[in-house]
């Protein structure tokens, strides 16, 4: 069987003809190539700060509330798994004609509601919407019967320090989301609702 | 040749009659003096340096200021790429290399972090696309083995992402890795970058067939279209390097058929659609003899013995011998070509392989009846008599080398 062992210890580089002609490029060259890389590096980290910043300040906020998190996340370091309120679906939503697939990419109408936005119905094209209603893009993940499980893409949090103190298991966040036009959709803020049990009391 | 080799042994060699003293001087002159390597303290001194730096910064990163942020990572990517030229420059290759491959690492680590500070994360791909992008065009633009090395294991953390974090498998990262990395070791054949290569896109292969949720036995298919690839291979060293890792798969496969494939229960997971599944194999068989017909190495064919699909066979004792049938053939033709060739290493090899197959076969077909005691002497006397005598084969054939 052969493996590594059959190579001699020294690298095979054969002297061929198209090694040869492929050897070191020349040295002027490739200098300005390592620059042009650097500079397209350094201008695609900024690219990424930027739309994430564009997205913030340029999109439509909504509000979302998440489901309780789950108590396991809590011990495992930076980041929240959030499951949202639109993150399951009910079936008689979706306004497709095909039945609805995995990995298939929707479109989600939601409409503002006093405690946060809800979803409204599920498209397989993008729709347009009146004034007061906003789309929002999302994947499914699981289709079921009579109801379908979608990712949206901004289900994984970053905790901050601060934040990560007050957290207790099985607590509601509320999130403002914000949507960029282009369709980028990104975490702006999150609050920490009271726990279920306090709630109650002040109800 | 080393340089060090002509100096010591150079004089020798003149003294000896077998190249003159300006043969000697020529041949110095083709291997010029190497830089002395940096000394080893300083650089250990730096490297603490930069990680009482690197901790500092890590134990307050949420606390600075965005700009802040992005402006450390900024410059740490262009600072060990401006230190990876001024070494470069210097004829300090190692050192070069190494700091562009940091400026690499940096790069990677810098999307993720400010992906993380605008919360941007689980979006798309395209962020962590981008970095397999610019490894593979280091690897190109500075000929480095250890950029394309690095750059296989970027491929492959970024296609474990997309997985497992984002549920989604990229064909781009797939064919990128294939394409762009595939093509330079194409052009520039190499046996540990072969193994390294070939490793990587299993690795992403069996990515795939997790993520589409098939029978297991399909890893075979993409993993034997890389093996034909190496049957292509002009440089058989390189082409035998690229087909170690499907093979070792295979193998283990079969052995693992041998010695659990009895039980029925879990048999029905390896069965794909026996039509779909021969053909595409036949495909990719017929693909794999074509090349070695014209690379003129025919005899390799029996490393397709391993691929025989036996699971399609019912559970049982027949299962059982019929595998272990087929990997006392596959190790057997290893040997034989191995003694044809007179190759040490690759008798070494054999020899394990048909050892280990004697112990799962004697394993497997003992175990359950035979009194414990007796089965390990027997196995022992049985192991320590294979031995012997594949050793004394190996001697005769490469004493016979040596007296020709």
């Amino acid at each position: 069987m052969p493996t590594l062992l059959d190579s001699p210890a020294f690298p095979a580089t054969a002297p061929s003809a198209p090694a040869a002609s492929l050897s070191e490029l020349p040295e002027a060259r490739r200098r300005v190539g390592a620059w042009w890389l650097v500079v397209a590096q350094v201008l695609f980290v900024l690219a990424v700060a930027a739309a994430g910043y564009a997205t913030g300040v340029l999109g439509e906020t909504v509000t979302l509330l998440t489901t309780p998190i789950d108590p396991r996340d809590l011990n495992y370091g930076d980041h929240l798994n959030l499951s949202y309120s639109i993150s399951q679906i009910p079936g008689h939503l979706w306004k497709g004609d095909a039945v609805p697939r995995r990995k298939q990419a929707v479109y989600v109408v939601l409409e503002a509601h006093p405690s946060g936005y809800e979803a409204r119905a599920v498209y397989p094209t993008e729709p347009t919407v009146p004034a007061g209603q906003v789309v929002l893009r999302g994947w499914i993940t699981d289709a079921f019967r009579r109801s379908m499980r979608l990712r949206y893409g901004f289900e994984r949090y970053y905790v901050p320090a601060d934040v990560e103190r007050k957290l207790r298991p099985k607590q509601r966040l509320r999130v403002q989301v914000s949507i960029a036009p282009w369709g980028q959709a990104r975490i702006k803020q999150v609050d920490i609702l009271p726990l279920p049990k306090t709630a109650k009391a002040t109800r | 040749m080393s340089q060090k080799l002509l100096e010591t042994d150079g004089a020798e060699w003149v003294k000896k009659g077998i190249i003159s003293s300006e043969q000697q001087a020529q041949l110095l002159a083709l291997y010029p003096e190497e830089k002395p390597a940096i000394g080893l303290l300083p650089l250990l001194g730096s490297l603490l340096i930069a990680l009482s730096a690197l901790s500092l910064v890590a134990a307050n990163w949420q606390d600075l200021p965005e700009l802040v942020r992005l402006g450390l990572l900024l410059g740490s990517i262009t600072g060990s790429y401006v230190a990876a030229e001024y070494f470069l420059r210097r004829q300090y290759k190692s050192l070069g290399i190494g700091l562009v491959g940091l400026g690499l690492i940096l790069f990677g680590a810098s999307i993720i972090l400010t992906s993380q500070m605008y919360q941007l994360i689980g979006y798309d791909l395209t962020g962590l696309l981008a970095w397999a992008v610019a490894g593979i065009l280091l690897t190109w633009l500075y000929r480095s083995r250890f950029l394309f090395l690095l750059t296989v294991i970027i491929g492959g953390i970024v296609q474990g992402y997309n997985t497992g974090q984002l549920g989604v498998y990229s064909y781009f990262t797939a064919a990128l890795t294939a394409g762009g990395l595939g093509y330079y070791w194409w052009r520039r054949p190499d046996s540990l970058l072969g193994g390294v290569l070939a490793t990587g896109l299993l690795w992403q292969s069996a990515l795939l067939i997790n993520h589409l949720h098939v029978k297991i036995t399909w890893f075979f298919v993409p993993a034997m279209l890389l093996y034909a690839a190496g049957d292509w291979q002009r440089n058989r060293p390189a082409g035998r390097a690229l087909q170690g890792p499907p093979l070792v798969a295979a193998f283990l496969f079969t052995l693992g058929l041998a010695l659990f494939g009895e039980a029925d229960t879990y048999a029905d997971r390896l069965r794909p659609p026996l039509l779909a599944y021969v053909a595409a194999l036949g495909v990719v068989l017929a693909l794999s003899i074509w090349a070695k017909r014209a690379r003129g190495h025919l005899s390799s064919t029996t490393d397709w013995l391993l691929l025989l699909p036996g699971f399609y066979l019912p559970g049982g004792l027949a299962l059982t011998v019929g595998t272990v049938v087929v990997l006392y053939a596959y190790s057997g033709s290893v040997l034989a070509r191995a003694h044809q060739e007179q190759n040490q290493d690759r008798v070494t090899l054999g020899t394990v392989l048909f050892i280990l197959t004697t112990a799962v076969a004697y394993f497997r077909l003992t175990w359950g009846f035979m009194d414990k005691s007796l089965f390990f002497l027997l196995g022992g006397i049985l192991l320590f008599g294979l031995s012997w005598l594949l050793r004394r084969r190996a001697a005769q054939t490469f004493s016979t080398k040596t007296s020709e």
